[in-house]
């Protein structure tokens, strides 16, 4: 290299690295919002069919609104300052109940509007739940909208000969007839409605086939054919199931070996969900919902993010995930998403044509991602934050007594499971003289700190007109007998116990408290291992443990959530427990219609688990929040719900 | 092991003497030759070693580092003799966060471990009457049957109920040895926790001590583990040369960029197949050997690319040339000639390795490789200090002391590294 | 020029090598390693991840994944769409992610360099002294204490001691300074180490010494004849050390709450995102070989007998 080549390299390295540092010195610096609050990590998504977290709720109750939200009720309770929260009426301002618990009439506000200015109707809703319903939209919470008559089999796919169907045909946008279909299941393809005739299917894939190729099931599935004698529709759009139909043949595949000519692909058949009168909508503003079951719940799910309604001309147009992002999503809670960046922030401003604007105190709004604990609380000290909602565990105790500082039981329990089919858990003795022997009272006192609840029930207090069953009752010099009886008299002869649970500081010191006190009081010797997340999850599922620890929120306020969980086989059951006598108070207790009486039968299935113990319940979680002083409206709730309209700034005292 | 190229190698005959010169002159030639034979047996002597040696005795900072090591190592090998606090034992009502202080601690105090009239010793003495008089009634039966048993009820006893258990994890046979002739030595007593306590109520000057020999361990195991690869695949790829030594530098290029992660969940639940477990197990490989060898695998990458970059720098040197010119293998050039010549550099990359390797120690532990609690490494005690680490309320000797710790070790490697590379340096020779 | 040329024609062509073994191994690892993208403490129902698996194509076979995935990164530049941050494709994640990453590393970069350069030259200038001794003790501290740890100390210090700087965020230049400076410190450390041993092996050789008998002044004769010579290992660090810190730091990210790339790479491995984890490691590599290369370019550049190879 020639020394002029030599020195025009390093002159362009040099401006190379001013225009390097120019351009690392601009920054778009966003001015702080009134409000911010630590927000944990990244949002998976902001579409409320799929959401799933607590950080994503927080997020999607403030721009979303449904047909109810949770709203303070009364004044705080004077013992424990817990401020209740029910249902009350949000997009709706009003609705009625039958007698008998099993239809709801919503009547919406006059004059409720999406931020684009278009009207929210009662048709956005009733599009919304059948969205949320989809098979393709994979909403993890569709159950909760599974009382809805054909809604469950809507949901799960599952249709049977007779049925009243829709069969959505393959032309959703951008799909040939010969492609790979596209996975935007809003817009739909061409929808034709008829009576499911008869289902034809080729030959079954034998076991072996099935092993050696793991599609072979679902290969077979797309070869089915369905036979649909198909109704019109009259005027109002409405099927005429009883008139004239024609006889068409739909299926996935028309390469099955049952296809003729004439077949039409589709994207498969389900239940007509929408034209079976689940749902109601005789005006724009009106809703009625009608429930095969009078669960005693449903205005807590009708407020829970699932069944917001999404604005559906933007769904349609940009497709999902698409319609999420910050410039093309429509809202209609009382925040409005203005920018969404990763790891760094959800902005929110406030929606000045929610009807409820004048009570909107706050103007912006920034929901502050971070991982770190002590940084979100460095934050909060220097004034960067106004709202910590996961404070470190190690200084707990330190903020425990100051003014900003609010904790509240939760609806959650800590527990951990048992692998009841690996010696020496199989022996009900063992898993009893375990339970026996934790000190749950060190634990929450010494290790978490803030007021948990030790549990020896698996059903947290709260519930209401729900008495929990009667618990054990820790005592070590009875879980020594018990060891004994079970043949492992002193702790001699009882094989290591491992512990597994996923990487965290919180878990960990709470697992070695456990080994120590399994330790001095029973001699087991327990090990500990720890995995990140995905493997951690992979164990227990594939029930591949021996202890696991294992937390639970309630999905709904009722104590259900809690007990159906365990039913033989469940899929979030994962210990191998099965009892006959539970599955089937579980199953009466969802057909019981004596509210009373349910609470009984849930009790006595509780009870059951109490004496079995497929998992050892260590304590009931409570909230942490610390909020600035200057915040006034915030109360702590058991939901943990905090919605921001209720929140505002005293100036004076920032 | 005389390998530098300043000796004279091995295999190079005397030079014969010439037939031509008088008797005299040969005689004096004799002589001389003699005289010069002698010199150079003495001078092969100082070999490269004894002749580093020496210049790193010259260096005080590298000599008191060394002696800081290696009382370091001495003292991490005798911990479980040490009069130290139990290192798992968690006070949690009474003794959490306690900062340093200097009041002694009776061992076996406190009281959720029952222990009789709360110490050690006692119940030390209480569980070996307890086995002595099962022993005076397993001698007094004559039922061989019943003897049995009773020899059972003892052994069974002695594993499960010894109240050492109660104070120590998983002792080996040694560790347990050290740990009775630490009772017998010091009996109740142990040291205060000058360094403080951890958050679950733990003395820290022992937990950084039974942490030293977690981490001293991972760290020199894996380092040598890096060595050992990564300095024959770099010489041979430098010496080498060609395409071979593209495609094996391609190959690290490749490695560098495999995210190791993947590797590393990869290889856990591997290890945890049953299967794998048992092989191992029968073949009494522990799972902490596969940890040190995972992590000196990931670390050879960067040790190979040092040792080739000097290499082939080398590598036309004379004494290479001479090396091959008298028919030297090129396994024995590499090995005999270059690699001690590039000593200096792998040291000094050595010193460097092992802190990063501690703290990779701690990483892993979070992906569930490593040492289980209530084990602990230094890395790991660091990791949890700094969690400590908040403006609302200073925890400082959470961080401060396994911090000190790590870094005390790190700068005496460090100095000695420095002393041992510019020891092994000829260049370096007459500049002290 | 034209070696410059051909040089350049081929590192393109082992980067392109290098990036489809990578590719691959990476593919059967992410594959082979337990757990699904979809998992979460409420086990999925079976149909429900089904219908996930069918909308992220992980239905198909693995070798149509493999192929359908380099198609369409090749054709179309798509890293397709992330797997757990649902609303974005792994393109828009390194988009957001990239520069800020990149902007830290330069501050952290240029503090490294301006730092550890000048304390190499004098501690070796001054052999021996005082300034190099506690200079180079600075050093292995630098090295020794874990930047978790002196980020921390570091915020106490900067945020509550002496509240010069904001405690966490991104978005000024003052909530910049102390992330860039944890991050520049180790590498500041290990350049003027570096520095120092180079300058004292250029500093006995001929040329050196021919430089003073000329007469030259002591300031000449560093900045001109030792310093660029002991520039080389110098420069072979900073390639890989750039690519390390371009990606991002795990710690620092969570210390300072930054949206910067580096805690994608673990956490899009943990929670087994396919697509972003193969997104960043592609990323890695490319970002890795263009280094290197540049790290090439300039030792032909500092040293007129390197020959690019």
């Amino acid at each position: 290299m020639s020394p002029e080549a030599r020195k025009a390299f390093l002159t362009i390295a040099a401006v190379c690295v001013v225009a390097a540092l120019g351009w690392a010195s601009l920054f778009d610096s966003l001015p702080p919002a009134e409000f911010s609050l630590q927000s944990g990590s990244d949002v998976k998504t902001l579409d409320p069919a799929r959401a799933t977290g607590n950080i994503e709720g927080r997020i999607l109750f403030e721009i979303f609104e449904g047909l109810l939200k949770k709203m303070p009720e009364g004044d705080p309770d004077p013992v424990n300052g817990l401020q209740a929260m029910t249902p009350q009426p949000g997009m709706a301002e009003s609705y009625e109940v039958s007698n008998d618990n099993r239809r709801y009439t919503f009547k919406l506000r006059d004059g409720v509007r999406w931020t684009d200015g278009t009207p929210v109707t009662s048709y956005d809703f009733a599009w919304s739940w059948q969205r949320v319903l989809h098979p393709a939209t994979a909403s993890e919470y569709a159950f909760h909208l599974h009382a809805i008559p054909f809604a469950k089999a809507y949901n799960e796919g599952v249709v049977e000969v007779g049925d009243r169907v829709e069969v959505e045909l393959w032309d959703r946008p951008g799909e040939t007839p010969t492609g790979r279909g596209t996975h935007q299941n809003f817009p739909r393809g061409t929808i034709l409605y008829g009576t499911l005739r008869e289902i034809r299917k080729p030959p079954e894939p034998t076991a072996e086939q099935k092993k050696a190729n793991p599609d072979a099931e679902s290969e077979w599935t797309e070869q089915w054919l369905y036979v649909v004698d198909v109704a019109k529709l009259d005027q109002d759009g409405q099927v005429d199931w009883d008139g004239p139909t024609e006889r068409q043949t739909f299926s996935a595949n028309l390469q099955s070996p049952l296809a003729d000519e004439t077949t039409q692909r589709s994207h498969g058949v389900l239940v007509a969900f929408d034209k079976l009168g689940g749902l109601e909508t005789p005006d724009p503003r009106t809703l009625i919902v009608n429930l095969t079951d009078p669960i005693p719940y449903f205005p807590n799910l009708v407020a829970f993010y699932t069944l917001f309604p999404v604005h559906r001309p933007t769904v349609e147009k940009y497709g999902s995930p698409m319609f999420t992002k910050a410039e093309n999503i429509v809202t209609n809670g009382p925040f409005k998403l203005q920018l969404r960046r990763l790891r760094d922030r959800v902005r929110l401003v406030k929606n000045e044509d929610y009807y409820d604007a004048d009570k909107v105190s706050l103007k912006s709004v920034d929901f502050l991602s971070m991982e770190g604990e002590n940084t979100a609380l460095n934050m909060y000290e220097t004034g960067q934050l106004d709202w910590v909602t996961m404070p470190p565990e190690t200084v707990r105790e330190v903020l425990k007594d100051r003014e900003d500082f609010y904790t509240a039981p939760q609806l959650s329990v800590y527990f951990y499971r048992l692998n009841v089919a690996r010696p020496p858990l199989d022996n009900v003795l063992v898993r009893r003289a375990i339970a026996m022997a934790i000190d749950r009272v060190e634990i929450v006192e010494e290790v978490t700190k803030t007021g948990q609840i030790p549990a020896t029930t698996i059903v947290p207090p709260g519930f209401a007109g729900y008495e929990s069953a009667k618990g054990f009752e820790p005592n070590v010099a009875r879980a020594r007998e018990l060891l004994a009886e079970a043949g492992y008299p002193g702790g001699r002869g009882i094989p290591r116990l491992t512990i597994l649970y996923n990487t965290s500081e919180g878990h960990r010191s709470i697992a070695e408290v456990v080994q120590q006190q399994l330790q001095n009081n029973l001699n087991i010797a327990v090990e500990l291992q720890n995995m990140e997340w995905g493997s951690f999850l992979d164990k227990v599922q594939q029930t591949d443990y021996q202890v696991a620890r294992a937390g639970w929120i309630a999905d709904y306020p009722d104590p259900n959530t809690f007990l159906d969980m365990w039913v033989t086989g469940g899929p979030q059951n994962n210990t191998n427990w099965s009892n006959a006598e539970f599955d089937k108070l579980i199953a009466e207790a969802a057909r019981e219609t004596d509210p009373q009486e349910r609470m009984k039968i849930l009790q006595r299935a509780e009870q059951i688990w109490v004496d079995e113990l497929p998992a050892i319940p260590m304590y009931f979680y409570t909230s942490i929040n610390i909020v600035k002083p200057y915040v006034r409206g915030f109360a702590p709730t058991a939901q943990d719900v905090h919605p921001l309209q209720l929140l505002s700034i005293d100036p004076s005292r920032r | 092991m005389s390998t530098e190229p300043r000796t004279l190698p091995a295999d190079t005959a005397p030079p014969e003497p010439s037939p031509a010169l008088s008797e005299l002159a040969a005689q004096e030639q004799q002589l001389t030759l003699d005289r010069l034979l002698e010199e150079s047996r003495q001078i092969r002597g100082t070999s490269l070693w004894s002749d580093a040696w020496r210049r790193l005795k010259r260096r005080r900072t590298a000599m008191i580092s060394m002696v800081g090591l290696v009382v370091l190592v001495l003292l991490a090998v005798l911990t479980p003799l040490l009069p130290l606090q139990s290192p798992i034992d968690k006070d949690l009502k009474y003794r959490r966060l306690l900062p340093p202080e200097l009041t002694p601690v009776t061992m076996g105090s406190r009281e959720g471990l029952d222990f009789a009239e709360q110490s050690l010793v006692a119940e030390l003495k209480r569980f070996n009457a307890e086995i002595a008089e099962l022993q005076q009634q397993r001698n007094a039966t004559t039922d061989s049957a019943e003897r049995k048993r009773i020899d059972e009820i003892i052994a069974g006893r002695t594993k499960v109920e010894h109240p050492f258990n109660q104070l120590w994890n998983q002792l080996g046979p040694v560790s347990w040895t050290m740990c009775q002739m630490r009772v017998a030595m010091f009996g109740d007593y142990a040291i205060p926790s000058l360094f403080g306590t951890d958050k679950l109520g733990r003395d820290l000057l022992s937990r950084v001590f039974w942490g030293a020999r977690v981490s001293l361990i991972v760290g020199v195991v894996a380092t040598l583990v890096s060595l050992v690869i990564g300095v024959s695949y770099g010489a041979i790829a430098g010496y080498v040369g060609g395409w071979v030594d593209a495609v094996m530098m391609r190959i690290v290029d490749i490695l560098y960029s495999i995210p190791f992660i993947f590797v590393v969940i990869f290889l856990i639940t591997f290890l945890g197949e049953d299967s794998v477990k048992a092989w191992l197990q029968a073949r009494g490989i522990e799972q902490i050997t596969i940890f040190y060898f995972v992590i000196g695998a990931i670390y050879w990458l960067t040790m190979s690319r040092v040792v080739r970059g000097q290499v082939l720098s080398l590598r036309h040197e004379q004494f290479i040339e001479a090396a091959r010119t008298i028919g030297a293998s090129p396994l024995r050039i590499v090995f005999r000639h270059l690699v001690p010549n590039v000593l200096g550099v792998v040291i000094v990359y050595l010193t460097l390795t092992i802190p990063a390797v501690m703290l990779f120690e701690a990483f892993l532990s979070f992906l569930g490789l490593g040492v289980a609690p209530p084990d602990v490494s230094w890395g790991q005690l660091l990791n949890d200090g700094v969690e400590a680490l908040s403006s609302v309320k200073l925890f400082w000797w959470v961080v401060v002391f396994p911090g000190a710790a790590l870094a005390a070790t790190l700068f005496a490697l460090n100095f000695l590294g420095d002393g041992v590379r510019d020891a092994l340096d000829p260049k370096m020779k007459n500049r002290d | 020029m034209r070696n410059l040329a051909g040089y350049l024609i081929r590192r393109t062509g082992w980067m392109l090598l290098t990036l489809w073994i990578v590719y691959t191994v990476s593919f059967i690892l992410m594959r082979s390693v337990p757990g699904n993208p979809f998992s979460s403490e409420r086990t999925v129902p079976a149909a429900i991840e089904r219908q996930l698996r069918a909308r992220y194509n992980l239905d198909a076979t693995p070798t149509r994944q493999y192929i359908d995935y380099a198609l369409g990164i090749v054709t179309r530049g798509d890293l397709g769409w992330s797997l757990r941050l649902e609303d974005y494709s792994v393109n828009q994640v390194l988009a957001e992610g990239f520069p800020v990453s990149a902007s830290l590393a330069i501050f952290g970069l240029v503090f490294a360099v301006g730092l550890g350069i000048p304390a190499g030259v004098i501690s070796a200038v001054y052999r021996g002294s005082l300034a190099d001794v506690s200079m180079m003790a600075a050093a292995v501290l630098g090295i020794a204490v874990p930047n978790f740890v002196l980020a921390s100390l570091a915020i106490l210090l900067f945020v509550f001691g002496l509240a010069w700087f904001p405690a966490a965020g991104w978005g000024t230049f003052n909530q910049i300074v102390l992330p860039a400076l944890c991050l520049g410190a180790p590498v500041a450390a290990y350049i003027a180490r570096l520095t120092r041993a180079g300058m004292l092996e250029v500093l006995t050789r001929e040329h050196v010494r021919t430089a003073r008998a000329k007469g030259l002044s002591d300031q000449a004769v560093i900045l001109k004849h030792v310093l660029p010579g002991a520039m080389l290992p110098v420069v072979s660090y900073l390639g890989p050390a750039t690519a390390g810190v371009l990606t991002g730091s795990l710690v620092l990210e969570k210390i300072f709450a930054l949206p910067g790339m580096g805690s994608h790479f673990i956490n899009a491995a943990l929670q087994r995102d396919y697509t972003l984890a193969m997104g960043m490691v592609l990323t890695y590599t490319v970002i890795l070989f263009v280094m290197n290369s540049i790290v090439d370019i300039s030792y032909a550049v500092i040293d007129p007998r390197v020959k690019l190879q």
